[in-house]
């Protein structure tokens, strides 16, 4: 899961502090951009802006190990492209330049979604789903599915050992085999996960959950002077963007 | 009048054939500092759970008798309102917790009450202070040692102002000098804030000194309620099997119990009544 992005550290940067509301303005806007893009060199652009905030934040650590992460992915995608398109069109030109830019646009996304996670805390994100009026239920139902990623890694972790430890081999025959040896692993892990979703419930309940229809935040969320300018900042590079598709029809 | 009153509870959960608890009887008076204790499986954890109304609020099965906790009948009043008068602390930190930073995790339960901004704020300032962890305010959950956890599950329950805590074995996952921590804090809060303490415990050693009453549960039934002396010392408790302190099992051994009619909870009682008969 790390390797997404979600490794949130609490810091103290200009980034950490704006408000979610203006960092999602930002990623919708971006994403938008790169979903409308084909152009390899735009797209390039697309992903180096994102580096600044990356370093002004303070998080390179986390996001070279997100973009590390998701490299097999990227190659994945690039020699896929390369091949169908090769198929299609029989221009090696074009297969090539077709997919760089396929490579290009997911690393911009994944840029672009790591410095949002890698930025917000779990929580003011769910304060902000809750200021943009989404029900509670469901903002908190997301908080607790980032909060017990780990937690859940590390008990699949000890399911795993404890199998092995009784000759349970992982590794073991063709890919089809290879699913089904995970099966035993699987299982107990469920059945662990069901036991603790009713223990977390306990622990919710006793203290109060569900009490009031509309509770109390102790941090209220307010969009300040920097974040006006953010997404002022955001909306004017995106449109600077598009301007390269009006003006000189950069696809 | 007591604060926690079990009139003849009997409870099966449901899918189950076998009741849990058979036929409990206790009543605790405002400021008492309960243990409880008994061999695993023996229904301690479902005890617990009856007193914050979770069982049979949220668990169903088939409930009989009755639980009284500050005034309130558990089966007339939803959790979350005997969660103002109860608090219950698990015994896994890692399920109760599920904030990124422990001051959050203490609002929580404030927050869900609805209360006023400002009163969330002091809620949270005297709970964190109550339990000493003040400095620990913007450490995550899991940056802390279990200890601490623990500590801090204490303190987002102490916010939402109960008068009685019922901890289901808080320190089985620490280490001793943690769980003895842990177990300060909790007289601390029992001498000097009057909560009333019910503590489900197997470190005997640990805490027997420290309960005004200790009550043995065994198969489901209160087999035994008393002074910690009386219980532990008694022959019923050795023929249970729950973990007797060493001094117990030491001064028993010694006669020294019999011979100067004092039964000694901890070493250094014990040491004392040694250094006596010595001179």
């Amino acid at each position: 899961m790390k390797a997404f992005g979600f490794d949130y550290k609490r810091g103290t940067s200009i980034i950490h502090i704006l408000d979610p509301r203006s960092k999602f303005i930002y990623t919708i806007l971006f994403t938008a951009l790169t979903v409308y893009f084909v152009n390899p060199l735009v797209l390039l652009l697309v992903f180096l802006s994102s580096v600044p905030m990356v370093i002004v934040a303070g998080v390179g650590k986390s996001w070279l190990r997100s973009i590390r992460g998701s490299l097999f992915f990227i190659a994945f995608i690039f020699i896929f492209n390369l091949i169908g398109i090769f198929w299609t069109t029989g221009s090696v030109a074009d297969a090539l330049i077709m997919s760089i830019s396929m490579s290009l646009r997911f690393m911009a996304l994944i840029s672009i979604f790591s410095v949002f996670f890698l930025t917000t805390p779990p929580e003011d994100l769910t304060q902000s789903m809750v200021q943009l009026k989404i029900p509670y239920d469901y903002a908190l139902t997301f908080n607790m599915a980032m909060r017990f990623v780990p937690t859940l890694s590390r008990e699949a972790q000890i399911i795993m050992d404890a199998q092995r430890s009784r000759g349970l081999e992982l590794e073991k025959g063709n890919i089809f085999q290879r699913v089904r040896n995970y099966i035993p692993i699987l299982i107990p892990l469920i059945i662990s996960s069901f036991r603790r979703a009713e223990l977390v419930a306990d622990a919710m309940e006793s203290r109060a959950f569900g009490a009031a229809k509309r509770r109390t935040s102790l941090y209220v969320l307010t969009m300040g002077r920097r974040d006006f300018f953010f997404i002022l900042f955001s909306a004017a590079a995106f449109l600077a963007f598009l301007s390269l598709k009006i003006l000189l029809g950069i696809q | 009048m007591p604060i926690v009153e079990i009139r003849s509870l009997s409870y099966t959960y449901p899918g189950s054939t076998k009741p849990t608890l058979t036929n409990v009887n206790l009543s605790v008076e405002e400021g008492e500092f309960i243990l409880l204790t008994g061999p695993s499986g023996c229904g301690k954890t479902t005890l617990c759970r009856c007193l914050n109304g979770l069982i049979p609020n949220s668990y169903g099965g088939e409930f009989n008798g009755q639980v009284i906790v500050d005034g309130l009948v558990t089966t007339e009043h939803p959790v979350y309102e005997i969660a103002q008068h109860v608090g219950l602390v698990f015994q896994n930190p890692e399920n109760e917790l599920f904030c990124t930073s422990v001051e959050r995790e203490v609002a929580f339960g404030p927050e869900n009450l609805a209360l006023p901004r400002e009163e969330v704020r002091k809620r949270v300032e005297e709970s964190l202070a109550m339990v000493g962890i003040s400095h620990l305010r913007d450490k995550s959950p899991e940056e802390l040692s279990g200890g601490e956890q623990q500590k801090v599950a204490i303190a987002a329950l102490l916010a939402m102002k109960p008068k009685i805590l019922v901890l289901d074995e808080p320190t089985a996952n620490l280490d001793p000098a943690s769980a003895q921590s842990v177990l300060n804090t909790l007289l601390k809060l029992n001498e000097e804030s009057g909560v009333t303490m019910i503590l489900v415990e197997h470190r005997l050693e640990m805490v027997a000194h420290m309960a005004h009453r200790c009550a043995i549960l065994n198969e489901g039934r209160l087999v035994l309620v008393g002074k910690p002396e009386d219980v532990l010392y008694s022959d019923e408790a050795e023929a249970i099997g729950i973990g007797i302190p060493k001094v117990v099992q030491v001064t028993k051994a010694l006669g020294i119990n019999k011979m100067t009619g004092k039964c000694p909870l901890t070493s250094w009682s014990l040491a004392d009544l040694l250094r006596v008969w010595k001179n």
